[in-house]
């Protein structure tokens, strides 16, 4: 799969404050709408735009929440907040097939070619693809990729993966069941936790002030329950790139070349203590977020270095 | 590089700089949280610690070639605590200081600080010591409300001061009390050695036996008059405040576990406020000096600084025990004297938790984890009657960074008084050894000798 060739330039990243707002428009229309007569393919259009310049800022902020030092390395975390209102754009175009609003963050895979940093001019590219039939719904991948003004490459592609439930298309093929199909890297349990996150009730919003992300399932009890959640949850990035920051992406790739791999599980109920456990495997880093009392999995993943 | 001869007997590093010795030190009694020393400040109770030093030793109005001391938990308004202290102190006023913070091991660090200028020839005497309080602990303000009073004072119109305060929220007010988690794994220290405690199959028997003792010891100490010199009351506290001269096997075992009580484990949890060192107020000192100094002023010499190591752990991410770092320090410190165990004739190990002395001690005696982890041969077997025989953290406190100063004092004394009471020839030098681990996966070991 590649990008689409037709490009849309934008002369900024879109906030997201609006986008949710047209979303819960679109979602209701959507919900509402009798089968089959929607689009069934995702937008044959890549979003772009150039010269993004992260905000030292708004960077700082991020590292501060996260546990990171502020560096003017980015966290490939906040990599994936600088392009995700482009990405959310997307999401939000009236030919999107599925709704915005009530779709499942289920995995992110960052492919992070070079680190970026501060200062760096940034070209930025969203689209959607690989719109497929899952057995309690339909799945569709965003892709964004974030390129220095002076490269070619991407220095930076993340493929976040999406579930509508009960959300089903005609004429989708089943391309992938689910990840159970793959064997679970935890399969003995976690052992000791090497650290213990005490998550509090305002996480969701103190994550969303520093990456832009309002969705309400966030941000308080209230909005939540609107979308079928007894509690806020916490962002499954949040948590990611929390995990990211424990494994400390330097020490496994000096150069900072990696792929950074997240499968979401059980929502984090704010609030909520999460246990997070981590295992060398060769070269890279395994971590686990689960819940001590429960023992239900939160997420897990992978740090992997680049050849 | 000159290749050496085969049939010449290596070279030992000549002995050029003199030893630093310890003449003597000064402690106020430990207090319990919230007990005796509830409304005294870390700059109050160190001032006291050292001026009852400067009395015992006539050192009024000496000037001294540098003082050391430091507080884990710090007031920003006690930017200078130790100098501050100095001007408080009776020393005279000409007499430099320093402020040092290495967690729990800042004591034994400003000991080793001191000691060293001295070795070098750069100072003849100088004063180590810490003080920590946890009741009258700095509170903070929330990141938000402090940030926002720091932009407050930028800001230039009404208009934006009216912006920066009506962005505040009401938790934002809430004040921000001081907790010892380590900042990286979010667990507390409790939490970390409940962790390491289990990986190393530490039963809770072994563990209320090391507590027993420590009471125990320390009460026959305090009896024996070996604190008489050692230590000047302070606000009514003749003795330790948590020491508890009275406790038993049974009385201990009784305790609920307060540590690794989540999770799957849970059942085995092992640590309690028994075998766990209590929330502690209090200060110590430790006077150092060349030989020629003390003999001119007619001080004893107790022992001397032969040698101190510090080392770390990578506990971040899980591989190894927050407080394992004296499993590293010592037999590198061993190591690089050609010494083994059985050339101590004292062990101090601070007993952070009873299970940090018996991890540590484990770790020492297991050939596998020694060979792996540290690379060096392992260290065999501590002898348990050389083991803090005159009580430890358990039962005397942990005011974080007065603990190596007083176990310094009275380490010192132990060996002087060994050494005196053996009758041995002078050349035959009386050992003594001590570990002390510290936040950050750290720990720093040093060797006495008299």
């Amino acid at each position: 799969m590649s990008a689409p060739a037709t490009e849309k330039l934008l002369s900024a990243v879109p906030g997201l404050g609006g986008l949710y707002a047209n979303a819960l428009a679109k979602s209701a229309r959507l919900m509402v709408r009798a089968p089959g007569r929607g689009p069934t393919t995702t937008p044959q259009v890549t979003y772009r735009v150039d010269g993004v310049r992260p905000d030292a800022e708004q960077l700082t902020a991020y590292q501060h929440l996260l546990g990171e030092p502020a560096s003017d390395v980015l966290p490939a975390g906040f990599v994936h907040v600088t392009g995700f209102g482009l990405a959310m754009a997307v999401m939000a175009r009236d030919d999107f097939p599925l709704p915005l609003l009530g779709m499942v963050h289920v995995a992110n895979s960052v492919r992070q070619r070079e680190p970026v940093r501060i200062g760096d001019e940034l070209t930025v590219r969203a689209w959607a693809e690989r719109l497929r039939a899952h057995r309690s719904g339909t799945q569709v991948d965003l892709v964004v990729e974030v390129t220095r003004s002076e490269d070619v490459d991407p220095a930076w592609t993340g493929r976040s993966t999406y579930l509508a439930k009960g959300q089903t298309l005609p004429g989708l093929a089943l391309l992938e069941t689910d990840s159970a199909t793959s064997s679970d890297p935890w399969p003995e349990g976690y052992g000791e936790p090497a650290v213990r996150w005490r998550l509090a009730r305002d996480t969701g919003r103190r994550y969303a002030q520093v990456s832009g992300d309002r969705n309400p399932i966030h941000l308080s009890a209230l909005t939540a329950k609107a979308f079928g959640f007894p509690r806020a949850i916490a962002h499954g990035m949040y948590t990611a790139a929390r995990a990211l920051a424990a494994v400390d992406a330097a020490r496994v790739s000096p150069s900072e070349a990696f792929t950074w791999d997240v499968s979401f599980g059980k929502p984090v109920l704010l609030p909520s203590t999460v246990a997070l456990s981590l295992r060398r495997e060769g070269g890279s880093m395994q971590y686990a977020g689960w819940n001590e009392q429960s023992g239900k999995r939160h997420f897990h993943g992978a740090l992997t270095p680049l050849p | 590089m000159a290749s050496t001869p085969e049939n010449t007997t290596p070279a030992v590093p000549e002995q050029t700089n003199p030893r630093a010795a310890v003449i003597g030190s000064n402690r106020i009694p430990f207090g319990k949280a919230g007990g005796a020393y509830r409304s005294a400040s870390n700059l109050d109770m160190l001032t006291a610690a050292l001026s009852g030093l400067v009395a015992r030793f006539g050192l009024q109005d000496e000037r001294l070639g540098d003082v050391s001391a430091g507080a884990v938990l710090k007031h920003s308004r006690d930017f200078n605590l130790t100098r501050e202290a100095v001007l408080g102190s009776g020393l005279d006023p000409h007499t430099p200081a320093f402020d040092v913070q290495r967690a729990c091991g800042t004591s034994v660090e400003t000991v080793w600080a001191i000691a060293n200028k001295i070795a070098l020839g750069q100072i003849s005497s100088g004063i180590a010591g810490g003080v920590d309080t946890t009741s009258d602990a700095p509170i903070v303000v929330s990141d938000r409300l402090r940030k926002t009073l720091l932009r407050l004072s930028r800001a230039k119109t009404i208009q934006q001061r009216l912006g920066l305060l009506t962005a505040l929220r009401p938790g934002d007010l809430a004040p921000v009390a001081p907790n010892v988690n380590e900042p990286r794994t979010g667990l507390s220290m409790g939490e970390h050695q409940a962790i390491t405690t289990r990986r190393w199959g530490i039963t809770r028997e072994a563990q209320d036996e090391i507590a027993l003792a420590s009471h125990r010891n320390l009460a026959a100490a305090y009896d024996d008059g070996l604190f008489d010199d050692l230590i000047t009351p302070y606000r009514g506290l003749l003795r330790d405040e948590s020491l508890r001269a009275d406790t038993t096997a049974e009385k201990l075992a009784k305790l609920k576990p307060v540590f690794g009580t989540n999770g799957a484990n849970a059942a085995d949890a092992s640590i309690t406020a028994g075998n766990a060192t209590p929330l502690s107020d209090g200060a110590a000192t430790v006077l150092l000096g060349t030989d020629a100094w003390a003999a001119e002023r007619g001080l004893p010499v107790l022992a001397h600084v032969v040698d101190a190591e510090s080392a770390a752990v990578d506990f971040a991410r899980g591989e190894e025990g927050l407080l394992m770092a004296g499993a590293y320090a010592v037999p590198r410190l061993l190591a690089r004297q050609g010494l083994g165990l059985a050339d101590f004739d004292f062990i101090e190990i601070h007993e952070a938790f009873a299970s940090t002395v018996l991890t540590t001690m484990a770790a020492w005696a297991d050939e596998e984890f020694m060979s792996s982890k540290v690379g060096l041969p392992a260290l065999g077997e501590v002898d348990r009657s050389r083991l803090n025989v005159a009580g430890s953290s358990l039962a005397a406190g942990h005011p974080f960074a007065a603990t190596g100063a007083r176990i310094v004092g009275t380490l010192a004394a132990l060996l002087h008084q060994k050494k005196l009471n053996d009758g041995a020839a002078p050349s035959v030098p009386v050992r003594g050894l001590i570990s002390v681990c510290a936040a950050g996966g750290q720990a720093v070991a040093m060797i006495l000798e008299a």
